[in-house]
């Protein structure tokens, strides 16, 4: 019998302008992914001002929510509200060695995941630090992953506002502090740097907070949305840790999507024309359905 | 009969020369021109040269030069001898232009609304692709009408030793040039209209009616039977502008700046003096990585917000298709003969210049050893922009290549060189023989159309292989002649 949990997540966004905006074209990628290990009970999106939203999924599977709003406003609030099952994940029960790395057939399956992209771009004293890692877990594929894993959750403290999307991943290591896409593009950065395919995923997480990955008491929390990386393990798959917490990722974490780095799938992307400049709120509650949970466990 | 005149001393060079055979007699093609030129004085090219000139300043044809200082321009050279491509050696080319075109439409299809399976079944390797600058993930799921996504392919040709026609590189995005085309040959029946009139050649000049027609077979299904197009123009500092506003007058429709196009509920209309009108079709010739900054570049000012979402809707068609940088990417060029082979199931009628892929090791090696033999190019760059000619190169830039090369091998490709055919080209007062190639244009809608020749292009620098205009080439007007079936049953035009 497999347990499920059931999750209620609300996702918010509201954008105050200090002068009125004329038009605004967004993207949003909120709506969590349904694979092996999560299934999307229900979805749907709602916009202040009201748009019609034209709804597709992106070249990494993720859905994309697109709308326009063209009419003045000087507040744009966006909401996205899912229900998810999420399920346990499969340990890692293959122990594939260093040299099948380098099998061109696998590095061409995860060609996407082997390059520098904005996010990820590793200098040498960065791959240098990975091969030092990684050399201490000598030619285990799994054992130098889960260590690059710990060492991107120590070489940083989790520092709110320490950085800013489009910060360079080497500098990140230097001032070694950052969030969660800090802890997410450093994990992914050290992988590719001695070419193991890794990608950059975005989700919730439900835990009293980003940084700890606490337990929580009640059944609801008000967080931010989340990130994490997976690693491509030869002959298994991707293997998703989160870094931020030094977790492996289980039923928890709700999986929104994946990507080459965050640039790939950003929560919420756009543009807009006159109204000054933005201040921007975004939020995240997340209520377990513990009475559900345990009915779908019972009829299992 | 020897040749004299203003070809007095003309010497082929040991090259393949379009007009003349290695002993020095007119081809057949070329005979009634050559003995016309002979008969020219200098006192009379002269003349027809200012006409030319003046011919041109009245129509305003600029060309700008990047890499010259900001905002050089100048007029585009137009040599007074014409290019002259037999009827039967034109159906050749046709033939191999609208299979390769064919081709390549059908792989961009592939990589973006089909299966990808040209990757699977292993004839172009994934990393290949996802390296390519041009791959645009964004354009992911976005079909057009008849898989046409290179509505606009400009092909350069060039003709070996042998006198083989062989495939350079493909322009699949937006090629430039055609307006050329068509203010040649406007130009030339003025200057030459004797000339002109002695051969049947083939005309040019529904270039905008045939752009206009392609455009409006792609318009979104449930458009309007009159779809309305557009052509998008980055604006009046672009390189291309004059052509903008050329096809656009040609067609007789709306050139726009990206801030004339509103996208209201992903539909995108134009402002107008009466108000919005929907637009179908957009011909754009503004580079991907402008076009929406929803997607995009979000610093773009040029672009137009939500146009990729509204083609995503089936609202609008963008022309050409986005994401077609993959396909003429030159280091998937050397890929194209497989790709043709693999959708098609047949061989490809026009060959590849030999091609060297610079991330495998050994022919990296070869290539390091062979600098001062080979051309080497950055895959993404067109128009000359950033490449090496070895046998002309200095030890310096060659060494500054290895380095390119070195640090980012897949950023580059080598070529073998051609040995560029030549022509007859006008050197102040006599003729000598000056490297050329060619740009055929084709229209791809419902079906796939070349206009007849296409942009010749001549190096106007003695022993220049170089013939980008953007590198101080120069041009030639093309006459494709009227097949001898063609002239019994529509007699003199």
């Amino acid at each position: 019998m497999m347990p499920v949990t059931r999750y209620d997540v609300v996702y918010r966004t509201s954008i105050h302008y200090d002068d009125i905006v004329r038009a605004s074209q967004n993207e949003l990628r909120a709506c969590p992914a349904s694979d092996d290990h999560q299934q999307v009970v229900a979805y749907r999106t709602t916009t202040h001002p009201a748009s019609r939203v034209l709804t597709y999924q992106d070249y990494f599977g993720t859905r994309v929510d697109t709308f326009g709003v063209r009419e003045p406003h000087v507040l744009l609030e966006i909401s996205a509200e899912a229900s998810v099952e999420t399920f346990p994940r499969a340990l890692v029960t293959v122990s594939p060695r260093v040299a099948e790395l380098r099998s061109p057939s696998f590095r061409d399956r995860y060609a996407e995941y082997l390059g520098r992209t904005g996010h990820t771009a590793w200098d040498d004293d960065m791959a240098e630090a990975a091969r030092r890692v990684a050399a201490i877990s000598g030619d285990d594929v799994v054992g130098i992953v889960l260590a690059l894993h710990r060492f991107a959750h120590t070489s940083l403290r989790y520092t709110p506002g320490a950085t800013y999307i489009g910060v360079d991943v080497n500098e990140v290591l230097a001032k070694a502090q950052g969030v969660c896409q800090d802890y997410a593009h450093l994990a992914v950065a050290l992988c590719r740097s001695i070419d193991i395919p890794a990608r950059y995923v975005s989700g919730y997480f439900f835990a009293a907070s980003e940084s700890t990955g606490e337990e929580v008491d009640g059944d609801v929390v008000s967080v931010q949305t989340h990130a994490w990386f997976e690693a491509a393990i030869p002959g298994w798959g991707w293997l998703a840790l989160d870094p931020t917490n030094a977790l492996q990722v289980g039923p928890r974490h709700i999986t929104i999507g994946h990507g080459r780095d965050y640039d790939d799938v950003p929560p919420i992307r756009g543009v807009y024309s006159g109204g000054g400049r933005p201040n921007t709120q975004a939020g995240v509650e997340i209520r377990r359905q513990t009475a559900v949970a345990q009915q779908l466990q019972a009829q299992q | 009969m020897a040749l004299s005149g203003l070809f007095e001393g003309y010497d082929p060079g040991g090259f393949f020369d379009e007009a003349v055979t290695s002993e020095g007699a007119p081809r057949d093609h070329y005979e009634a021109l050559v003995r016309r030129l002979e008969g020219l004085t200098p006192h009379h090219l002269a003349e027809r040269e200012r006409v030319r000139d003046a011919a041109f300043r009245s129509a305003g044809i600029t060309f700008t030069v990047y890499g010259e200082g900001e905002g050089i321009e100048r007029t585009f050279p137009m040599d007074l001898v014409p290019r002259i491509i037999p009827a039967g050696e034109w159906e050749h080319l046709e033939e191999g232009l609208i299979q390769r075109v064919t081709a390549l439409n059908r792989f961009l299809d592939d990589l973006y609304v089909g299966d990808k399976a040209v990757i699977k079944d292993g004839i172009v390797p994934q990393w290949l692709i996802s390296s390519s600058d041009g791959f645009q993930r964004a354009a992911h799921g976005i079909s057009v009408p008849h898989g046409a996504r290179c509505l606009v392919a400009g092909i350069d040709l060039v003709r070996d030793a042998e006198g083989t026609y062989r495939v350079l590189e493909d322009n699949l995005r937006n090629p430039s040039g055609v307006s050329y085309v068509l203010e040649n040959r406007a130009a030339m029946t003025r200057v030459l209209p004797r000339v002109f009139d002695d051969h049947l050649v083939r005309p040019v000049d529904h270039y905008g009616p045939s752009l206009l027609n392609a455009l409006r077979r792609v318009s979104p299904a449930g458009a309007d039977p009159e779809p309305t197009v557009v052509v998008l123009t980055p604006g009046v500092f672009n390189s291309a502008y004059f052509e903008h506003a050329f096809l656009a007058r040609q067609m007789g429709v709306e050139l726009v700046e990206g801030r004339d196009l509103v996208v209201d509920d992903h539909v995108v209309s134009m402002r107008t003096t009466h108000g919005l009108k929907r637009v179908d079709v957009i011909y754009r010739r503004i580079d991907d990585s402008f076009l929406d900054p929803v997607v995009f570049r979000s610093d773009s000012i040029l672009g137009v917000p939500g146009v990729m979402s509204a083609a995503r809707a089936g609202n609008v068609t963008i022309a050409n298709a986005v994401g077609n940088g993959v396909a003429d990417d030159k280091a998937v060029y050397a890929y194209v003969p497989d790709i043709i082979r693999y959708y098609l199931g047949a061989e490809p009628i026009l060959p590849n210049v030999p091609t060297y892929l610079l991330w495998d090791a050994d022919q990296r090696r070869h290539v390091l050893d062979r600098m001062d033999e080979l051309v080497v190019k950055p895959v993404a760059e067109s128009g000359g922009y950033g490449m090496l000619i070895g046998p002309s190169a200095t030890d310096a830039e060659i060494a500054a290549m290895c380095r390119r090369v070195e640090a980012d091998p897949r950023g580059y490709i080598a070529q073998e060189v051609v040995a560029l055919s030549r022509h007859p080209t006008l050197v102040d007062d006599h003729l000598e023989g000056r490297h050329i190639d060619l740009r055929p244009f084709v229209l791809c809608g419902d079906r796939v159309e070349v206009i007849p020749g296409g942009l010749t292009r001549v190096a106007l620098r003695k022993g220049s292989l170089v013939v980008n205009s953007s590198q101080g080439g120069g041009s030639k007007d093309t006459w494709v002649l009227a097949s001898p079936e063609a002239r019994t049953s529509r007699g003199r035009p």
